[in-house]
């Protein structure tokens, strides 16, 4: 590393007792974009909780008329607000930044969630727009948008398995304890759900289907729970970061 | 000859050449309508097939060759004096799935095309994924706008990175792309995909956009390289400290 | 690694409870594993209740001494990660050492016999989308897996750390300890649901 480089300062010029305004306007997207994307998800699109990957073609057509405006306006919204999550991405691989960690752990965290947006999430706003978008279409391909879209939202499983292992190691060998090491743990129980999310490409029934009691439902509801919990970590990093702190660029 | 200006070169060759792909692009000029029925979309695509491939490969080839370009931007972004680097990381992740996005749309085209005895519903699907994907998911455009914006206004030192209306210019953009957040509604009028708002005001802006910030980012490289050539007269001692792409 | 400035002191455990041994963080850990296997056994039981003369004959083809051995395999890997415990508080370092190898063993057995219980049954076409059991014995028994070999790599972390000359952290082997417990006594659970409730 070289040494005082005018390239990238290690302390910007003018800090001295300023306050981090960005770090919390990154911090005050989250309420909002979890919000918004829980009602997206939830009672708009209706992909929280999926439905059944049973359901035959006839009922997959009546799914998509039924719900059709409120799946459109769902997604576009989440077209608009998408960008959300990069800045939340931004934001906690800033602060994995100010770990003792090489900064290895925070690029991959960066890289596997930028990744995982687009299958794991834009993929079933594509498929499910493409269905509502001409309801006279042949029902075989309504059918595969439905497939297409909630087998790769539910099953999207190595980029954020790599994320909450990296995460969860970073915190690991954090000396400066960036963030509780309970919050590891629980990034580790993610990687468990995703994990016995490995069957849904497997089951159109039962538990482990992607509307499954233990590969939807029990994952998704400690999915909320790291949530919560990282919302409420980041928010404690910020508050113990000293403005003017060393962090390398 | 610095990593940023080989950046810069890249971004100059390769936008014009994307420039001419899109221009060529069948499909774009005019921008074909949502309310084509399945035949005539199969027929488009089996009687502009070389057109389309010509285009549409050239863009596989050579969209991703401005990543570089906005990695320049990435960097700028951390050499800002702003609190802290976060929106430069914010950026980052942004950029990276946008530019996958376009990769992926020009995909759906190229396999639309690759089979004119298809189904024509089938063609029709693809052809629709493909525009859903390239116009819809402005959501990550937005991001990096909002972001270059917030870091270029909290950026305080006497000579900032980039002179404070590129700020303004940014959000302007935003402004210009959202609406086309739905296409995905709209078969007819200014939101449809070919419409007046979701194609042509958002391909214009999003073009201005990246032939202005071609020159404000050259700006700010050069000034770069003229503040560390300064530098480097003043303490002529410590010989590698300054100069970028020279090993220390 | 760069020696960058930092305002904490390296090393401290963020969360010691003087009263339990090991960290919080650890607890935090079981605890939770245990509510998660705990939603996965109430499915398991939901389902059973459905299916019983299903469960009932496709668990006479589980091979009861393979899940016999496994545990018993277990079980003394538990005991010899307790009993490194014990000599790492004593300061016997290389005592603890061989015990943590020792257990590291346990798991691999534990690998092996699964491995080769899975094939005998795959290759009698017992495979995963055979019926709900095996669906059930299949995931339940892969996540447990998963466990122990996360478990292999906490040994190999108890071992860097009696390697390190000065600042040896006590609870950290404590809490790696605690953990094969967990281990164990999930596949105790696991191996009374799956093999032996009639």
């Amino acid at each position: 590393m070289t040494a005082a480089s005018p390239a990238v300062p290690a302390v910007s010029a003018g800090r001295g007792g300023r306050r981090l305004l960005d770090l919390w306007a990154c911090w005050w997207v989250f309420p909002p974009f979890y919000t918004l994307f829980g009602i997206i998800f939830v009672p708009l699109t209706r992909v929280m909780p999926p439905p059944s990957p049973a359901k035959p073609t006839a009922q997959i057509v009546l799914f998509f008329h039924a719900h059709a405006l409120t799946i459109q306006i769902g997604f576009s919204v989440l077209m608009l607000a998408i960008g959300a999550g990069s800045v939340l991405n931004g934001l906690v691989a800033y602060q994995m930044r100010r770990m003792t960690v090489d900064p290895v752990f925070a690029y991959t965290y960066i890289a596997t969630l930028a990744v995982g947006a687009i299958p794991g999430c834009l993929f079933c706003a594509f498929s499910f727009l493409a269905a509502t978008f001409r309801p006279d279409r042949d029902p075989h391909l309504i059918a595969l948008c439905y497939d297409l879209g909630l087998l790769t939202f539910v099953g999207s499983l190595g980029c954020f398995a790599t994320q909450y292992l990296i995460f969860a190691i970073a915190i690991f060998l954090d000396r400066n304890k960036i963030f509780p090491t309970w919050l590891a743990y629980i990034s580790i129980w993610q990687v468990v759900t995703e994990l016995v999310a490995i069957p849904v490409f497997i089951f159109t029934g039962g538990p482990f289907a992607w509307n499954g009691a233990i590969s939807f439902w029990e994952g998704t509801a400690l999915f909320g729970v790291y949530i919560a919990c990282l919302i409420m970590c980041v928010r404690k990093a910020i508050e113990r970061q000293q403005p003017g702190e060393r962090v390398p660029g | 000859m610095s990593a940023q200006l080989v950046s810069l070169w890249m971004a100059a060759v390769f936008g014009v050449i994307l420039l001419a792909a899109f221009l060529l692009f069948p499909g774009f000029f005019p921008p074909m309508p949502p309310d084509l029925t399945a035949e005539q979309v199969a027929a488009f695509y089996a009687q502009h097939q070389a057109m389309i491939w010509l285009s549409m490969i050239t863009v596989n080839f050579c969209a991703i060759m401005l990543m570089p370009f906005f990695m320049v931007i990435v960097y700028q972004m951390k050499r800002m004096a702003t609190p802290t680097q976060v929106l430069a990381y914010a950026y980052l992740s942004a950029t990276v799935s946008g530019a996958t996005l376009i990769a992926l749309a020009d995909l759906f085209w190229l396999v639309a095309a690759f089979r004119p005895d298809r189904d024509p519903q089938v063609t029709q699907l693809l052809n629709d994924l493909a525009w859903i994907t390239f116009t819809v998911p402005v959501g990550m455009i937005i991001a990096q706008m909002a972001t270059l914006a917030l870091a270029i206004r909290l950026d305080d030192q006497p000579r900032p990175v980039f002179p404070r209306w590129v700020a303004a210019f940014n959000i302007a953009v935003a402004v210009a792309v959202a609406p086309s957040a739905f296409a995905a509604v709209f078969h007819t009028g200014p939101l449809a995909w070919n419409g007046a708002v979701s194609f042509w005001l958002r391909v214009c802006a999003y073009v201005l956009y990246v032939a202005v910030m071609f020159f404000v980012v050259r700006g700010a490289v050069r000034r770069q390289h003229q503040e560390e050539r300064e530098q480097e007269e003043r303490t002529p001692l410590t010989a590698a400290a300054g100069a970028e792409g020279v090993a220390p | 690694m760069t020696a960058e400035a930092r305002s904490r002191p390296a090393d401290a455990p963020a969360q010691r409870t003087p009263a339990l041994p090991g960290d919080a963080g650890m607890w935090v850990f079981v605890l939770g594993d245990m509510v998660i296997f705990g939603v996965y056994f109430i499915v398991f039981m939901v389902y059973r209740g459905h299916e019983q003369a299903v469960f009932l004959a496709s668990q006479r083809h589980l091979s009861l001494a393979s899940g016999a051995v496994n545990t018993l395999v277990l079980l003394a890997g538990s005991r010899f990660a307790a009993l490194a415990v014990a000599a790492a508080r004593a300061g016997d370092d290389r005592r603890a050492s061989r015990l943590i190898g020792w257990c590291g063993i346990c798991g691999v057995a534990f690998l092996l016999v699964k491995a080769r219980e899975w094939y005998s049954l795959v290759s009698a076409g017992r495979t995963v989308t055979r019926n709900n059991f095996y669906m059930f014995y299949y995931a339940f028994t892969g996540v447990h897996l998963f466990h122990v070999l996360m478990g292999l790599v906490v040994l190999g972390v108890m071992l860097a750390e009696l390697r390190r000359p000065a600042g040896r952290r006590t609870w950290l082997i404590e809490a790696g300890a605690i953990y094969w417990h967990m281990v164990d006594l999930l596949w105790i659970i696991l191996f009374a649901l799956l093999y032996l409730m009639r």
